[in-house]
């Protein structure tokens, strides 16, 4: 009895969260046409999804902007994390940090229009560059944020007793500290991922001359109503995620089980 | 540094794969050769099937993107680093655009099938002799009403004062939409300009209060289709595609007059390919290509050719297709200027903090 509630209150948290999702599933099936009743089961709206060529195309543009915004940005992000760690002076090391800081909690508004500003003047046209450019930048500081407690928490004392051993910086960097982070860059990667992904309001600024990606395309359905097509996809888009989480989760615990008394 | 070096291959291998895979589907999806057009349009508002067509009959591949407001549109097109071809704004966002000469005019000697657009449609106050925009979709404002909850016939707005509707109207924000019913129900133009008929319409509207419900943006759709309200202000477009899911419903142009509205074809200062844009308007006025397309899209066509290859119990519709002595009480809404537009926005903010 001493467990009901907070089993209760938990149950009742996950429900709120996942309820408007399985609805919007449940209605994919809908031969109805609207969300508004139930009419009976129908496979349709898939059929007519992969069919849909223009549609397809964006879904698998916003995926590769994903991957290509998110890889990127990690490398950009861990080397960030070191030069702010590495920072000689205390002073110079918490300006940077807070200067990262600003970009992550800036409105995305700003960001996007101040990057459309940017292109216009520089004279890249607006597409795949441009979307591409303003996720990476905006990833960068989530990446630098997500590996920089792991290089915090990993003690000076390693680095040293591998100087001590005779290895070069190349080495200490490579062989040291970024088997140690991993985990952070993972986890990094993994943010940008999903941070563009599912980005609206910088993407809508910077797309342009017949590139968008899903998110500005949902969006621009809503003058005529979104259609039972668009539930469909987002349910495809729901198991995909959940099939990389379950994924990511047994790559995990592969990895770690030898390891595990050798790493702590 | 393996496992990351391996992740960050995989990641690439899979992103180039894709890129691949979305050429391929580009390249089968049109012809990669050869130039290009863009148009830039309102969600979901033409039929895809004609965009192959056209790429088919001219070679030309269409790269076709969308919008979802005026206010987008011209923004994008403002700021430049953008090559859209052909654009599909609203008339009172012509009259801006053309004033901040961001519009290439139409070369009518190129555009042979304007012929079959109704003269009714043609040189209106928004763009005289038609020199920068050829109309692709029009319609009215009106009331939407549900039959099953509204006893008789509503014909006219000043049918919604009556007191049975007490709490039963929803009406869309729009401070020309709102305050041009208040003087249209008066007997006055909506492009009115008259302080005191202005003020008249709007104690006029004030007591119309105890009616409303709820005064609402886009999701009018949604609380209309849910039943949640028996009576609606709204466009056309909005009440065709309502009607065509739920029977109980019922469009009406009131008798008093009303807007009439108008999604125009222009091609934008950006364009790149101007042969191609005029032979993109060209083709979307073919009275068999405007048929298919209204038949899709769902809103009226000003093409008069068109109506003989579409179903007859679609043009013969008097709500959706009213005759010639009711649309002479439609009127567009003119470019009053900012200040006059700022008066109504006043007045229709006050209408809207009006207490019951």
């Amino acid at each position: 009895m001493k467990s009901f509630w907070p089993r209760a209150y938990l149950a009742f948290v996950f429900l709120i969260l996942y309820a408007p999702i399985f609805y919007l599933m449940f209605y994919s099936f809908n031969s109805g046409g609207t969300m508004s009743s139930f009419d009976g089961f129908t496979l349709d709206w898939y059929k007519e999804l992969f069919s849909d060529t223009r549609l397809l195309i964006i879904v698998l543009n916003t995926i590769v902007i994903a991957l290509l915004s998110a890889a990127i940005s990690t490398i950009i992000g861990v080397i960030g994390a070191l030069a702010i760690i590495y920072a000689r002076k205390r002073i110079y090391q918490n300006t940077l940090l807070s200067l990262n800081n600003v970009l992550i909690v800036s409105p995305d508004v700003i960001i996007g229009a101040s990057f459309l500003i940017l292109f216009t003047i520089v004279g890249i046209k607006l597409g795949f560059t441009s979307v591409l450019l303003a996720h990476i930048a905006f990833s960068v500081p989530i990446v630098v944020i997500m590996v920089l407690p792991k290089l915090q928490e990993m003690s000076s004392s390693l680095i040293d007793a591998a100087r001590d051993l005779g290895a070069s910086r190349f080495d200490v960097l490579t062989k040291v500290i970024l088997p140690y982070i991993t985990p952070g860059i993972f986890a990094g990667f993994f943010m940008a991922l999903t941070y563009s992904l599912d980005d609206f309001a910088v993407t809508f600024f910077v797309t342009g001359n017949g590139f968008t990606t899903l998110s500005v395309e949902i969006y621009s359905l809503a003058r005529r109503g979104i259609s039972l097509n668009i539930n469909a996809l987002s349910t495809l888009l729901f198991l995909f995620t959940i099939f990389l989480v379950i994924g990511y989760y047994f790559i995990q615990q592969r990895n770690e089980k030898p390891a595990a008394g050798v790493r702590k | 540094m393996k496992k990351l070096m391996q992740a960050l291959v995989a990641v690439f291998l899979i992103s180039f794969l894709l890129l691949y895979v979305v050429d391929r589907l580009n390249a089968s999806s049109g012809q990669t050769e050869g130039s290009t057009l863009t148009v830039y349009n309102w969600g979901d508002y033409i039929d895809a099937e004609l965009i192959d067509r056209f790429e088919k009959e001219t070679g030309v591949k269409v790269i076709y993107e969308t919008f979802d407001s005026n206010e987008a549109m011209m923004t994008k097109i403002e700021q430049g680093g953008t090559t859209y071809d052909v654009a599909v704004p609203s008339e009172y966002t012509i009259e801006k655009m053309r004033d901040q000469d961001l519009l290439y005019p139409i070369n009518h000697s190129k555009v042979p099938n304007l012929k079959y657009i109704d003269d009714r449609f043609m040189d209106l106050s928004f763009d005289r002799g038609n020199k920068y925009s050829i109309p692709y979709f029009w319609g009215t404002v009106g009331i939407l009403y549900n039959t099953d909850e509204v006893n008789g016939e509503i014909t006219a707005w000043n049918d919604l004062w009556k007191p049975e509707f007490r709490n039963k109207i929803l009406m869309i924000d729009g401070a020309r939409e709102v305050m041009g019913m208040g003087l249209n129900s008066l007997g006055y133009s909506l492009n009115d300009t008259n302080e005191a008929h202005l003020q008249e319409a709007k104690a006029k509207l004030d007591e119309l209060t105890p009616n409303i419900k709820a005064i609402v943006g886009d999701e009018i759709r949604m609380l209309m289709g849910n039943d949640e309200a028996s009576i609606g202000l709204v466009w056309s477009g909005t009440a065709s595609e309502l009607m065509g899911t739920k029977d109980n419903l019922e469009y009406v142009v009131p008798e008093e007059g009303s807007n009439l509205w108008f999604d125009n074809m222009v091609i934008p200062k950006t364009a790149k390919n101007i042969e191609a844009a005029h032979a993109f308007i060209n083709f979307m006025l073919d009275p068999e290509v405007a048929a298919q397309n209204t038949e899709y899209v769902g809103y009226s066509t000003p093409n008069k050719k068109a109506l003989e290859f579409m179903p007859k119990e679609m043009v013969e519709d008097k709500r959706f297709y009213p005759p010639a002595h009711m649309t002479e009480r439609l009127e567009v809404y003119e470019n009053l200027g900012p200040e006059m537009l700022a008066r109504y926005n006043e007045l229709f903010l006050k209408f809207k903090m009006h207490r019951k």
